[in-house]
């Protein structure tokens, strides 16, 4: 099982979401509403830009553009062959 | 039953047009920036504006069908929501509204706004609503932007697939929108809602295989209806792949914008420059304006009291009561309505939100959260829709933080205070000194508050986890139409909030300071004194032996005397508790009266001379030195001075908690600074 997220991809690169909130401590976490607003496994996301401290990430997924905090990224985890497509 | 209050007192305030019981109901409902308030809007011909940034509609708003529909019925419009599983306090209103409202009830039609460039989203609430069992239409959004990459959404086989009825709309050119009134009109014909009311119950938390297999069955719809518009275009052509990656990128022209406005350097700089811009112009623009309505008053005042006869009670009730009252709600309106129109033009260019992403980082370090940015920023306008602008923070600790620390923030009724006191201690050549102070004020109250909100979160841990999930919406060109009828609204709302407390104040004080002498005996022995003379005597003797100074004497003075102050200014600031501002012309009152002072110069100019005539209890030392005016300064800056702040912010929090701890910690705060402050310089020997 790879652990890449989200939060690893550069400006620029996609990849396609494989799982979101497996590795997260807190059940009750905040994956179901991550899932709720389109981050669902099978999905293509593009990391638009980051803030300065790399925190937060504006993602665009399913034709909008959500920010999300590294912490919140890092649940979305992706395929590891992420390209800069 | 806590859910339930506060859904009602929102409805409440929220209220433009009652709807009466009998009429059907139409709700609006879409997620955050699908287009709803502007399909509000057009449908009722409301004053209300679409918003880019989530969670404007912060809170409910009603009207009626315009008459051109010929179709009686109520429309309910309320804040975007993402699913029916609310994750904060303004998605909550949204959905306890949609299943009980405290007044409406159920709505006969739920009207869903779609954004068509992202339906794979969208289609996720629809289904959600369906499956409650409403009576729901679509209302199909943003189709020319779907239209500019080419692909275009079939509804008639999106209403085959959902079994509902789909209209395509374009609010603005207002295309649809008949269609959509009549759909509604034939489902509410159809259908008895009592009947309806038994088929609909309120969805259970979803699960994650729950949401991902709605996301199937969206996605599943998505590859049936949404479609080339160019007919020419052969299925051949319509790779598969290309035809993916189409439909769901979002604005190319956004994403450009970003590369620049999202920057890790130039998207600091251009925030700095903006919110520089924004605070200059509070400054530039809105104290000319400030003054004005001031003198408008002040005029107003000396021409109704030529009217009326003289050295009567209700005569002097009229002119300094009611009308400086009003003159004290309407004189923060400039300010407000300068700083909301420049937030409106942020919000609906896009870049508020933005803001508020580049901004987090920092905030978290002081337990607080991107988006309390909008409602600090409002705070220096206001506290009052500042307060209710926190309900987009959706971790409670983080809310109430925010509105712990609103007060902090300069507000506008602060600005003439400060202006009058900066005025005292600049000598009038250099003004461009107070100009200085006077920002270094406003940068003080941002510092004040991180500090505040970072003590306090570091003593009061909370589980709760932080979070921030910010849609970005597309930048647009905004309009201004919707701007300033945005702008209309909230500074209405703060003159029905904050107006009748700060009336029935001025009122209250007024009473102190005229009874219970209201026609003293003055010995007028010498010939030699005119008639203006005789008057100021009667008026400081009535002063001197009023409610207010006895109050003031025997309660006041004892406690500010290690300040510097006497009980006049401690009636004055008792009077700022209806509004900082009316600090000012409690002192005006206070002061000019008791001082020998020269009417026919301007209301700041005969402060001032008064307060350097003023002495001090003993009448050996003047009252106003610059260590007593600074104390004053700092004294302003940390007061909970605003009875409506308390009043919102018991509202909003649903208990005391918050706005006790404001008025005991902050008061206590301003008390021991200006303490120190007054006694610092004084050691320092500055007097």
């Amino acid at each position: 099982m790879n652990s890449k997220s989200v939060a690893d991809l550069n400006i620029g690169e996609s990849a396609v979401i494989t799982s979101v909130g497996d590795d997260c401590i807190d059940v009750h976490c905040h994956c179901l509403r991550l899932m709720e607003l389109g981050f669902t496994p099978g999905q293509e996301v593009t990391v638009v830009a980051k803030s300065p401290f790399k925190n937060p990430l504006a993602i665009s997924v399913r034709g909008t553009i959500i920010a999300l905090r590294k912490g919140e990224a890092e649940c979305i985890k992706i395929n590891s062959n992420g390209s800069g497509d | 039953m806590a859910q339930a209050t506060k859904a009602q007192n929102c409805h409440e305030t929220g209220t433009l047009t009652e709807i009466t019981n009998e009429k059907p109901v139409i709700a609006l409902i879409g997620m955050p920036n699908s287009g709803k308030t502007t399909l509000f809007n057009s449908l009722t011909g409301s004053n209300f504006k679409t918003s880019n940034y989530p969670g404007a509609t912060v809170e409910y708003s009603t009207g009626n069908l315009a008459g051109k529909y010929d179709f009686e019925s109520g429309v309910l419009d309320s804040p975007g929501i993402v699913s029916l599983n609310p994750s904060s306090p303004d998605e909550e209103i949204a959905i306890d509204g949609l299943f009980n409202h405290p007044r409406f009830g159920l709505p006969n039609v739920v009207i869903i706004t779609a954004d068509s460039t992202q339906i794979s989203r969208q289609l996720f609430l629809v289904k959600q609503v369906i499956d409650s069992g409403f009576k729901t239409i679509i209302a199909l959004t943003m189709n020319d932007l779907l239209g500019r990459k080419g692909l275009e959404i079939d509804s008639e086989k999106l209403s085959e697939v959902l079994g509902i009825p789909v209209v395509k709309i374009n609010s603005k050119k207002g295309t649809g929108l008949r269609e959509l009134i009549e759909e509604s009109k034939k489902i509410i014909l159809l259908y008895n809602i009592e009947h309806l009311s038994s088929k609909i119950y309120k969805p259970s938390h979803p699960t994650e295989e729950a949401i991902a297999k709605l996301y199937d069955f969206t996605e599943e719809t998505e590859q049936k209806v949404l479609i080339h518009n160019d007919k020419q275009v052969s299925i051949d052509v319509i790779n598969k792949k290309v035809f993916r990656t189409l439909q769901r990128k979002p604005d190319e022209n956004s994403m450009k914008l970003d590369k620049f406005f999202l920057h890790p350097f130039w998207g600091i700089i251009i925030f700095i420059i903006s919110m520089g811009i924004i605070f200059t112009s509070i400054f530039w623009i809105a104290q000319p304006l400030m003054d004005l309505v001031d003198s408008a008053f002040s005029s107003l005042s000396s021409a109704v009291s030529n009217f009326l006869p003289g050295n009567t009670w209700y005569s002097d009730l009229i002119t300094n009561g009611v009308i400086n009252g009003f003159g004290s709600v309407m004189v923060f309106v400039p300010q407000i309505v300068i700083l909301f129109i420049l937030l409106g033009l942020l919000e609906d260019t896009g870049y508020l939100a933005r803001a508020a992403m580049l901004i987090d980082r920092p905030l978290t370090k002081f337990g607080l959260n991107g988006r309390s940015f909008i409602p600090m920023l409002s705070g220096y306008a206001c506290a009052i829709p500042a307060i209710m602008a926190a309900r987009t923070i959706s971790n409670r600790y983080e809310r109430f933080l925010t509105i712990m620390i609103i007060p902090l923030m300069s507000c506008s009724a602060r600005l003439p205070v400060y202006a009058l006191l900066l005025a005292f201690l600049v000598p009038p050549s250099t003004p461009w000194i107070a100009g200085i102070g006077l920002g270094a004020l406003y940068l003080f109250s941002l510092i004040s508050g991180a500090v505040v909100a970072g003590i306090i979160s570091k003593f009061k841990k909370t589980d709760e986890k932080s979070t921030f999930m910010l849609e970005l919406p597309p930048y647009r060109t905004p309009v201004f139409r919707h701007i300033f009828k945005n702008t209309y609204y909230k500074s209405a709302v703060y003159v029905k909030q904050a107006g009748p407390t700060i009336i029935i104040i001025s009122l209250l004080l007024w009473a102190l300071t005229y009874f219970p002498n209201t026609s003293p005996q003055i010995e007028t022995g010498s010939s030699n004194v005119t008639e203006q003379q005789i008057n100021r005597i009667i008026e400081s003797e009535r002063l001197n032996t009023s409610y207010a100074a006895t109050i003031g004497k025997y309660v006041f003075e004892p406690v500010l005397k290690p300040l510097g102050w006497d009980w006049r200014v401690g009636v004055s600031l008792i009077s700022a508790f209806a509004a900082r501002e009316v600090f000012v012309s409690a002192m005006a009152i206070t002061f000019n009266i008791t001082e020998d002072s020269d009417n026919s110069d301007n209301l700041q100019k005969s402060i001032l001379t008064s307060m350097r005539n003023a002495k001090s209890t003993d009448g050996t030392q003047p009252l106003f030195t610059t260590a007593s005016t600074i104390a004053l300064i700092i004294y302003f800056m940390f007061a909970m001075q605003c009875l409506s702040t308390v009043a919102v912010a018991r509202k909003e929090t649903g208990s005391w908690k918050i706005p006790l701890m404001q008025i005991v910690v902050y008061t206590f705060m301003a008390y021991i600074l200006a303490f120190i402050t007054y006694n610092g310089l004084n050691l320092l020997g500055i007097r």
